[in-house]
């Protein structure tokens, strides 16, 4: 980390922007496993919701630049499962939501970014969001039943979201310092 | 001044064409259903998967497969011998496959197969596990497969009671478990009795074990349910043999068997 401001503006864009790109693809690729203490009644966490919440949380994210990388992770994880319904509209929801959350109740930035138990708590409610979009997404496709829909939505939004909230830190942290550093790096 | 102000219109710039261009990307990505990802996915855990044959544990699950497959060729046997323009199916090799991966989110039951295109699969194969028929391949890369399992709620497929030839559909319930609707209002079933595919089913070879009724409901409305317990062991799967399954062949055998004069499979 001492060697980064030591390096030139282009070098340490490249870094950040691989550094990037590379959780984006451990995430996806982390999705179809199933480690042990990663799991709960078949669920693991949700990987690609967690580091959504992290890139909107970062100050000065707008929306759209938070909503865009919401509808690629959604893609991404389309077509790691079933394209229909897609993941994109939950993951659009739930960047949006943290921005507008961050913005509405101008919550301490400081105490956000350093505090593991904000980050914890705004990925659990953005958990059960994300799952509660998917399940409406169900309902209106029609081909799961109302009461089929409601059971699979308490188990799947109650693990995936203590899930989340618990591995959030080990995704958030070290992004966070990354976009954190270079971002005061380009200011200077 | 000016500059300043040229050098934050070129930012902005760069970061639209930059959003523009993951975004594009992505759609990319979806639309080829992750092969590249699946691919570098096989790459990684390739260290990890089970290795070995799974012979045993092959061998283990066939016996216990033929064992529930009996009764039910014992009755087709009989009924076939009536029948006059009876195709026999022959029975071809399947190819075996470890789980290297499950459900890529939390609605969806699905699991991964370290064999795809390269090893002959195709998509519509079907996957049987240890005990029985486990699910159908959905999409294939060079080497994965992504397979829906019998126990998501929209798979469903056409399945009989062995003893009593009583025929209805099948909706898997997550997990474990799948609830059977007949078609007839009194169905003779009983807890215990032993399910398999029946040839009303298009996605699924006629005649492979699926599990169990555990529980009976003859007062259900619009028809009576039955819960199945699956026979394969969906939760701690680790190896699946994948066996090709031909729809077209598979339909034309249907259609001669229904255009036969004696139809002697029992559907009141």
């Amino acid at each position: 980390m001492k060697a980064l401001p030591r390096m030139s503006l282009r070098s340490r864009q490249f870094l950040n922007f691989t550094v990037t790109c590379t959780s984006v693809i451990l995430c996806i690729l982390i999705l179809p496993t199933r480690m042990p203490g990663m799991e709960l009644l078949g669920i693991s966490p949700n990987w690609l919701l967690i580091w959504v919440v992290a890139w909107s949380i970062k100050r000065k994210r707008t929306v759209w630049g938070a909503a865009s990388m919401g509808l690629v992770l959604g893609f991404l994880q389309d077509a790691m499962t079933a394209p229909d319904p897609t993941h994109a509209v939950s993951l659009v929801v739930v960047a949006v939501l943290t921005v507008v959350l961050l913005k509405t109740w101008s919550l301490p930035t400081d105490l956000v970014e350093r505090d593991p138990i904000p980050i914890a708590l705004i990925v659990f409610g953005m958990a059960m969001v994300a799952e509660t979009v998917m399940g409406l997404q169900f309902l209106a496709m029609g081909d799961r039943t109302l009461a089929e829909i409601w059971s699979d939505h308490q188990r799947v939004t109650l693990c995936s979201a203590i899930l989340s909230s618990l591995w959030a830190p080990v995704i958030y942290f070290p992004l966070n310092r990354l976009w954190e550093m270079t971002r005061t790096l380009e200011k200077s | 001044m000016l500059k300043n102000t040229f050098r934050r219109w070129w930012d902005l710039r760069l970061q639209i064409a930059l959003l523009g261009l993951a975004v594009t990307a992505a759609w990319g990505v979806r639309q080829t259903q992750g092969t590249a990802m699946f691919e570098a996915y096989n790459w990684v855990t390739r260290p990890f998967h089970a290795n070995g044959s799974g012979q045993e544990q092959l061998i283990l699950a066939r016996t216990q497969e033929l064992q529930a497959q009996v009764s039910e060729l014992e009755i087709q046997n009989q009924k076939l011998k009536e029948l006059l323009g009876y195709v026999s199916a022959k029975k071809t090799k399947g190819v075996v496959a470890p789980i290297i991966g499950r459900s890529a989110d939390h609605w969806w039951q699905q699991v991964t197969l370290g064999r795809g295109s390269n090893d002959g699969i195709k998509t519509d194969f079907t996957v049987m596990g240890p005990g029985g028929l486990v699910g159908r391949v959905v999409s294939v890369t060079p080497n994965t497969s992504l397979v829906l399992l019998i126990s998501d709620p929209t798979s469903q497929l056409g399945v009989g009671i062995t003893r009593t030839r009583h025929m209805g559909f099948m909706r898997g319930k997550g997990k474990n478990q799948a609830v059977m609707e007949f078609f007839d209002n009194v169905p003779n079933v009983k807890p215990g009795d032993v399910v398999s595919t029946s040839s009303f089913s298009q996605l699924f070879p006629a005649g492979l074990s699926v599990g169990k009724v555990v529980s009976v409901d003859l007062n259900k409305t619009p028809a009576p349910e039955a819960v199945i317990e699956f026979s394969a062991p969906m939760n701690s799967l680790e190896w699946a043999v994948v066996y090709p399954h031909n729809k077209q062949a598979e339909q034309k055998a249907y259609e001669a068997q229904t255009s036969a004069p004696e139809r002697g499979v029992g559907k009141k």
